[in-house]
């Protein structure tokens, strides 16, 4: 009986390669042959068309970068606001009772039903877009660290305590710390949701932004700009879940 | 080293631990009923007792995790009323800090009093050498064996220059082979070291090697029932064990110990 071989990781890599290429082959054909009007789903190669007219124009990685920088501010603000309140309220029960009625009225609130109150505040401006982000994923990045803070072993806290530590010194260096590795993958996930937040911040109210794009790609009936848009976010929260991941591996060495 | 020193002001009269009527329960459950025991400076007492007679109660309670409802602890002439460093516990599960070097984990304590960066490296590696693990300061726990993480966290209690070192089975988890090389480390440490040790076990040979003096916990409610003095010689040698002081000691306890654990057995029914 002859062994069946093992399948390698460069021949699942190969796989997916050709899955892709078979995929933008597929739908390029599909466009050319007529069997799918251009208006509708314009062909990978109109897109890449205007891609490069874009980026002559020097829009395209203007339009990146916008999107970007506002989800980074409000994500970073959310998420350095997070980590110090998750972390007092999962280890302190009475701010636990203070702040819980508040938490689960935001909790549902979608980012979307912010827009309007955030355009009266701030007006069509880039705190509102920040804001925007930062309403979208503070409540979830709070119940992450509060979650994550359930999870340390009591026994490392009763260690620190009886070495000595008080109760700042224990959240300082056994809590946060011990906490860092659900908080990261938390986190990782919090960053595609404020890329869903700017994008609906954008698509409403903005000048610039992948979500202005695929708006302003609609209103000229540009589907290759809605197309190219749409691929551009994928891209860019691909990139960053890379980055993350980077980050992850060094902070977290010690797992290794 | 200047960290190893007993406090100046602290009266060399007294015992160590006094512990005077302390009772305990959780709820109706009476887990320790009336307690006295005190504990010499430099004594090393080990209490035995099977599982669920409250030996581990006792420990928590001498740290100050635990309050007693009735009685008190004194420990260095001061009333344990909350969790103090002046106890340095050494917990069967190691308890390190998982995300900190060895180096790290026994300068915590240092760290925590704020002591200076290179005093506190300078007193960690004094320590984990004494352990015998200057080859690994830099490593994090996860790449140690079980042994070496206790070793790490008996440098860590000692480091940090406590009255008392509390050890809750600390070698339970260990194989055989580990167990005896810690053992013998741990009388060495102690004679190096003059600290009052209370050591947690449910082994009566492990009693034996270990203490200067052996204390038999019963159950229901948790109280002594026998207190002897370990006389055998140093080192506890091949010879030692094979003594008839030895098994004389052995067979006094293991006698307490069958009728506590009879008695206990029975009253389940």
């Amino acid at each position: 009986m002859a062994m069946k071989k093992p399948i390698g990781n460069r021949s699942l890599l190969g796989l997916s390669v050709l899955s892709l290429v078979a995929f933008i082959v597929i739908w390029e054909v599909a466009c050319r042959s007529g069997l799918v009007e251009p208006i509708f789903l314009p062909p990978p190669s109109k897109v890449l068309a205007r891609a490069v007219s874009l980026w002559e124009q020097n829009l395209l990685i203007a339009h990146i970068l916008a999107s970007a920088r506002r989800v980074m501010i409000g994500f970073l603000v959310a998420v350095l606001v997070a980590i110090p309140l998750g972390i007092m309220l999962g280890t302190n029960r009475i701010a636990r009772a203070i702040f819980d009625p508040i938490l689960s009225f935001l909790r549902p609130l979608p980012s979307m039903s912010w827009i309007p109150l955030s355009l009266l505040w701030f007006g069509i401006t880039e705190t509102q877009k920040y804001s925007i982000v930062f309403m979208g994923s503070f409540a979830p990045a709070l119940l992450y660290v509060m979650e994550a803070t359930q999870n340390i072993d009591p026994i490392l806290i009763r260690a620190a305590r009886n070495l000595g530590a008080n109760r700042y010194q224990v959240m300082r260096e056994v809590i946060f710390p011990g906490c860092m590795p659900q908080i990261l993958s938390g986190m990782k996930v919090i960053l595609g949701l404020s890329w869903t937040c700017v994008i609906s911040a954008e698509l409403v109210a903005s000048q610039e932004g992948l979500g202005f794009m695929i708006m302003n790609g609609r209103e000229f009936f540009q589907t290759d700009t809605v197309v190219l848009g749409m691929v551009l976010i994928s891209f860019t929260v691909l990139l960053t879940d890379i980055v993350f991941r980077l980050i992850e591996r060094g902070v977290l060495a010690w797992q290794r | 080293m200047a960290a190893m020193n007993p406090p100046a002001n602290a009266s060399q009269n007294t015992p160590m631990i006094r512990i005077a009527g302390v009772s305990k329960s959780y709820g109706d459950k009476p887990v320790l009923g009336n307690v006295e025991l005190e504990v010499e400076r430099g004594e090393f007492l080990v209490i035995l007792g099977a599982s669920g007679c409250g030996k581990s109660t006792l420990l928590n309670l001498v740290s100050g995790f635990v309050q007693p409802n009735t009685g008190h602890i004194h420990v260095n002439d001061k009333e344990v009323t909350d969790v103090t460093p002046a106890c340095g516990m050494v917990f069967q599960q190691y308890a390190l800090f998982p995300w900190k070097t060895v180096q790290e984990n026994v300068e915590f304590g240092l760290k925590m009093r704020h002591v200076p960066r290179a005093k506190r490296a300078e007193i960690a590696k004094h320590f984990i050498e004494m352990v015998g693990l200057r080859g690994v300061a830099d490593s994090y726990p996860h790449a140690l064996s079980g042994g070496m993480k206790q070793r790490v966290s008996i440098a860590r209690v000692l480091a940090n220059d406590p009255d008392v070192m509390l050890l809750d089975e600390p070698f339970a988890a260990l194989d055989a082979m580990t167990r005896q090389v810690l053992q013998e480390q741990l009388v060495s440490i102690y004679e190096k070291s003059g600290k009052t040790i209370l050591f947690i076990t449910h082994s009566i040979d492990e009693a034996l090697m270990l203490s200067t003096r052996m204390v038999v916990m019963g159950d229901k409610p948790g109280r002594i029932v026998q207190d002897i003095r370990n006389d055998l010689p140093h080192p506890r040698s091949a010879d030692v064990q094979l003594s008839a002081r030895y098994l004389e000691l052995k067979k006094s306890i293991w006698e307490t110990v069958q009728v506590e654990v009879t008695r206990s057995l029975e009253a389940k029914h």
